[in-house]
């Protein structure tokens, strides 16, 4: 409890500021800005927390990483390495490893996040994606997003190849055969970034610069743009009682919603923590300093440009030759595919809008299965890239499962081209599948699975009808965007079901039947003051 | 009381609260009233306790506060572990390899402590809460639209440019110029791309040597053999000559003989064949040799050089046969290059034929 | 979590607690039999498998009785694919002349010979004859047609020679049987194999007689300082434990990326459906 000292204490700082900021409006708005709070909300933040522990222990590193190509001997402490000549890139990241105590940890940490990073936003992306909540008025997001996401993965790049290890310079080796691939100006950009033939003595410290500075400052201000919006717009929200295209319902930031996220930040920072510790990642110290004339078997980059492996290793060898050029068979699936890749991703809201011809704001989302063509294109997309992030580690799959090398190689090809369509068709059906049975159930009740016999003979299931019925037994109750109770236990029209998540915590008897919100709403239709109740806006306009 | 719209959506005013009645209200009145002054109405609050100081109450109390216990144990493990394991790299005592792995659980525990507290927290003792808020999206009011264009426009109108042509030819000029003067400066990055993209370290009389600098006779190789060798110059060895010399040298086994392409028949010295070891397709060093069916498979992206047959690639993405170096052996019994490669060696670019 | 400490029954709780309760000592149980079960089988099967090769005594190259054995031994379970004079036969092994006690102890001592299958490369499974038959049949085998011989004396050297065992093993070793020695795919169903369960003594024949598709590095390439050395690496490579963690494989980004989704998007997305659930 604060004593009366401590609350004067708080309000003299309050007013101090107040004074010089006219905050108090502004503050209060930000603390009463309401949440909604469907679990799948919360990708984007593990997004966002695991960049402010990128940061942290970036900059940790950052005091003991020197990112010149100077070539030392080893002199620290791991034997299996002393003597053998290094850059000091590689010698200060064994430094950091093996003689800075806690750093290993930290490189660790810093490794793990970043991967996560990178899957998190994939993750959100794909539930904004799934969802419909890139179209308008969130189109702008939607782009911020993306160029996060490419952002995210080239920082990834240039951190990774920072240590100048074995696995790394050969991924940088082959970053430089892709800008050699350019037509016309390729070689004139692998010198301008190398600042001379491979591999040169520059490209390590502009990594550094472009990894610790550039990107991290393009990445923050547009953190900052992305999130703000989120808080202009107000955050969509998933169809159901009382929830309208006008209103957010759901939880205000302070104290709940703010509660739950910083213990979620907490969490975040302990699954990287407990990840840090007990599993090791790049091991640049077995992988030994970049030589150009040694390689190891199975060599592939972090798993966000794993697609990427896999697409040079299956596209075929077509290189084109006329007069005196060439144009790389490298060209195609490392420039053209992620290029297209990108820019149908980026353009995808605008591309959507324009089919459908739908240029209403839509603030309510959509569940996947009632937009069948966009989930079953999305799990078309997927499908393609997770064939070409598979065939990017086809060596190590073929060894540990025995299959042959070539015969990896042929499955990707051919996948790649029939699974897609295959995916599309398979979700589409799946799609339709479930739309049927939401109907179904709205019109002819839950099954209870208590068998009757009926005075006849015959054997009937009970179903329990969801809301009124006319005279032929059918449910009148029209499909409205939420989920359709399918169990006994989910009755009750906002689908409220017994509470607990590990055990129920409640006893079914007391379950409410109606959430105070609905009613509260209610209220309002009846004395007239709303138009709606369901989740369908009936303005086109708005 | 709520915020409602009038017909052209645009949201009311809250009817105005005298701040000293505010004070005389309860607290839990006051937020509530601050809620809807920001369009945001409290529909459900429930104590998740209403009657206070019961068992399950403290309960619920008393689990948070271990939570927060296991946050202040787990970092006091954490900075005795920091301070007291063994950390050093010994190759003789493992002990050094349980720093990290002990580092990073108590860390864990330190903050799952604290996360699960402010869940916990959040889920068992903040009242339940319900709020519903107005969204005020869409176009901006009528008004508000048409002064901002007109302000925008009578600033425009002022400055007088829509009737200055000169004006606005000289300030596109001078805006673009600008921009050059911008990125001119990046200038000192371009650097024209050299022959040595065409050049690579060896020479006509340039002898092989391998890693640790000993020269290379035959014999020292048996059939089925494959070495890295690399100019036997004072800077063969150096990382940035290595990344475009580096050669394998084979040795056929008994009964094997390699095609070669017309001019290049000589190129190889008795069962010996001279290759690049930069693989043409994106430049790894190609160097998984099965000697048995005379592949030669880089491990980056699995092309497979036939090295029987002039190191065309026979399966993979690679499209161009590895280059080769001719080789013989000088007077005093050691391998020897005739020349540089006859071609680019490694990944294709534009400007090669 | 189990209760809800807002809601006062007492009595609907305990056939709640009581049913959990049984559960999870349900689960508990079914757990330790099985990995009691486990435990017990691989002591069993290991204590059933033959004893790993150890470097062994001196090779008995010229003793007579020795040769015969080893003719006997070849006679029965070797002549059949590779001849009788060591020629070998069409389509089936190939001519032992010339192969040396090397190749004899690396194939027979790891027991991918007497061979299973014709298949696309030579499996490892456990030796059918022990030390002492292989040594023999090696011995035999060289009298026969010659070759590289069995290393004896120090295979490992001093340990200052670990440095350089690690530089050659990353030029030499490294792209086939990856950068910790853990294997690696070859074209069409050929592989480097593990270097996991390679004696020291294994380690040196393989450079020495070039066991199927894997280059033959002869002392003349590699001199056997440089054996000692790469072998050196390889064992203390195996026997150094992770400082990091888990190694998962030692394989690279693969299994890396394969745990940040198992293990972090995993454990974030339980967490994160434990957050949203309306308590």
């Amino acid at each position: 409890m604060t004593t009366p000292t401590t609350a004067n204490r708080a309000e003299k700082l309050a007013d101090w500021a107040d004074s010089r900021l006219t905050i108090a409006a502004p503050t209060r708005r930000l603390l009463n800005k309401v949440f909604p709070d469907h679990w799948s909300f919360m990708m984007g933040e593990i997004a966002l927390y695991s960049f402010i522990i990128l940061l942290l222990t970036g900059t940790y590193l950052t005091f003991f990483f020197d990112p010149s190509m100077t070539e030392v001997p080893y002199d620290g402490s791991y034997s299996l390495l002393r003597g053998v000549e290094m850059s000091r890139a590689y010698d200060t990241t064994l430094n950091l490893s093996f003689d800075v105590r806690g750093g290993l940890l930290m490189r660790q940490i810093h490794h793990w996040a970043a991967l996560l990073f990178v899957a998190a936003m994939t993750v959100h992306m794909l539930r904004i994606f799934f969802t419909g909540a890139f179209r308008k008025p969130r189109e702008i997001n939607w782009l911020l997003g993306v160029t996060l996401l490419t952002l995210g993965i080239l920082e990834g790049f240039t951190g990774y190849s920072l240590p100048d290890d074995l696995l790394s310079g050969t991924g940088l080796r082959i970053a430089h055969a892709i800008m050699l691939s350019i037509p016309v100006v390729g070689t004139w950009i692998a010198y301008a970034i190398f600042g001379a033939e491979f591999p040169g003595t520059e490209i390590i410290p502009r990594f550094y610069i472009v990894h610790v500075l550039l990107i991290p400052g393009i990445i923050l201000a547009l953190i900052a743009v992305h999130v703000g919006l989120v808080v202009k717009q107000k955050h969509t929200q998933f169809p159901g009682p009382g929830r309208t295209e006008h209103n957010v319902i759901g939880e205000r930031m302070y104290p709940l919603y703010g509660a739950k996220a910083g213990g979620f930040f907490m969490l975040v920072f302990a699954v990287l923590a407990l990840l840090g510790g007990l599993f090791q990642i790049n091991p640049v110290w077995l992988y030994g300093p970049y030589n150009p004339a040694q390689v190891s078997a199975g060599t592939q980059p972090d798993w966000y440009m794993g697609f990427l492996d896999g697409s040079i290793r299956l596209f075929p060898a077509w290189e084109l030759r006329f007069w005196n050029y060439t144009i790389s068979p490298i060209l195609w699936p490392t420039v053209i595919l992620p290029g297209i890749m990108f820019t149908l991703l980026a353009l995808y809201p605008f591309i959507e809008a324009r089919l459908i011809k739908d240029r209403a704001s839509h603030n309510l989302l959509q569940r996947p299965r009632d937009v069948p063509v966009r989930t079953s294109l999305g799990a078309m997309a997927l499908t393609f890239y997770l064939v070409l992030l598979i065939s990017g580690g086809n060596d190590i799959i073929a060894n540990k499962f025995d299959i042959s090398l070539n015969a990896m190689t042929w499955w990707g090809r051919l996948s790649l081209i029939v699974l897609p369509p295959l995916a599309y068709l398979i979700t589409y059906r799946l799609c339709l599948g479930a739309e049927q049975h939401d109907r179904e159930v709205l019109e002819h009740g839950v099954e209870t699975g208590i068998i009757k016999r009926l005075p006849s003979g015959e054997f009937i299931e009970v179903h329990q009808p969801l809301g009124p019925v006319d005279e032929h037994g059918h449910g009148e109750l029209e499909y409205a965007g939420s989920p359709v109770p399918k169990k006994m236990n989910r009755l009750t029209s906002a689908g409220r079901r017994v509470r607990g998540f590990l055990a129920p915590v409640q006893d079914p008897t007391e379950v409410q039947d109606r959430s105070d919100t609905e009613r509260a709403l209610e209220e309002q239709v009846e004395s007239g003051e709303r138009r709606e109740l369901a989740g369908r806006p009936r303005d086109p306009e708005l | 009381m709520t915020t409602s719209h009038d017909e052209s959506g645009v949201p009311q005013p809250h009817p105005p609260v005298d701040p000293e009645e505010l004070e005389r209200l309860p607290m839990e009145e006051r937020a509530k009233i601050a809620a809807e002054i920001d369009g945001v109405r409290i529909v459900h609050r429930r104590e998740r306790f209403p009657v206070p100081g019961t068992k399950a109450e403290r309960r619920a109390e008393r689990a948070v506060a271990a939570c927060f216990l296991l946050t202040f144990l787990g970092a006091v493990a954490f900075t005795l572990a920091y301070v007291l394991i063994p950390w050093q790299y010994d190759p003789s005592d493992s002990a050094y390899t349980w720093f990290t792995p002990v580092l990073g659980v108590t860390m864990a525990l330190a903050l799952v402590g604290f996360g699960l507290a402010a869940v916990l927290w959040a889920k068992w003792l903040i009242p339940e809460e319900e709020s519903v808020q107005e969204r005020h999206e869409g176009r901006s009011p009528e008004l508000d639209r048409r002064t901002t264009a007109a302000t925008l426009v009578d600033g425009i109108a002022i400055t007088g440019l829509p009737r200055r042509s000169l004006l606005q030819r000289t300030l596109g000029l001078s805006v673009l110029a600008l921009g050059v003067v911008a990125v001119v400066p990046l200038g000192g990055l371009i650097k024209k791309p050299r022959d040595d993209l065409f050049r690579t370290g060896w020479r006509d009389g340039v002898r092989l040597m391998t890693s640790d600098r000993r020269l290379v006779r035959p014999g020292d190789l048996q059939a089925g053999a494959i070495a890295t060798v690399f100019p036997a110059t004072q800077d063969g060895l150096t990382t940035q000559v290595v990344a475009d010399s580096v050669v394998l040298l084979i040795r056929l086994r008994p009964g094997q003989t390699a095609r070669a392409r017309p001019g290049q028949e000589d190129y190889g010295w008795q069962d010996y064949l001279a290759y690049s070891k930069i693989c043409t397709h994106a430049g790894c060093p190609a160097s998984l040799y099965e000697q048995q069916t005379g592949r030669l498979l880089c491990p980056c992206h699995q092309s497979q050089f036939d090295l029987l047959q002039d190191a065309t690639p026979v399966f993979g993405p690679a499209a161009r046969p590895l280059p080769k170096l001719a080789i013989t052996v000088d007077d005093e019994g050691y391998f020897v290059a005739r020349g540089d490669f006859p071609e680019p060696i490694g990944p294709s670019f534009w400007e090669r034929p | 979590m189990t209760d809800d400490p807002s809601t006062g029954k007492g009595s609907a709780r305990r056939p709640r607690r009581r049913r959990l309760r049984r559960r999870l000592s349900g689960t508990l149980a079914l757990a330790l039999a099985l990995g009691a079960v486990g435990i017990g089988y691989s002591t069993v099967a290991a204590a059933a498998a033959p004893p790993k090769s150890a470097v062994a005594s001196d090779a008995p190259a010229e003793d007579p009785i020795e040769l015969r054995k080893g003719r006997q031994l070849y006679e029965q379970g070797c002549i059949t694919c590779h001849g009788k004079n060591l020629q070998g036969v069409q389509d089936r092994g190939p001519s032992l002349l010339g192969v040396g006690e090397a190749a004899v102890y690396f194939q027979v001592g790891t027991g991918r010979m007497p061979v299973a299958r014709q298949e696309a490369q030579v499996e490892r499974k456990p030796p059918r004859y022990s030390e002492e038959e292989t040594l023999q049949i090696a011995a035999y085998v060289q009298s026969v047609g010659g070759g590289p011989r069995l290393p004896t004396g120090d295979l490992r050297g001093d340990d200052s020679n670990l440095a350089e065992g690690g530089e050659l093993f990353r030029l030499n070793c490294a792209s086939c049987h990856n950068f910790a020695g853990r294997g690696g795919a070859l074209s069409a169903g050929k592989y480097a194999p593990s270097l996991d369960p390679s004696t020291d003594r294994v380690v040196w024949t393989a450079m020495l007689s070039g066991p199927q598709n894997m280059p033959v590095f002869s002392d003349n390439q590699i001199t056997p300082e440089q054996k000692q050395a790469i072998t050196n690496y390889i064992q203390s490579l195996k026997e150094e434990r992770d400082p990091g963690g888990s190694s998962i494989g030692r394989l690279g980004p693969v299994p890396e990326g394969l745990v940040i989704w198992v293990v972090g998007i995993g454990a974030l997305m339980l967490t994160i459906l434990w957050i949203g659930a309306k308590s």
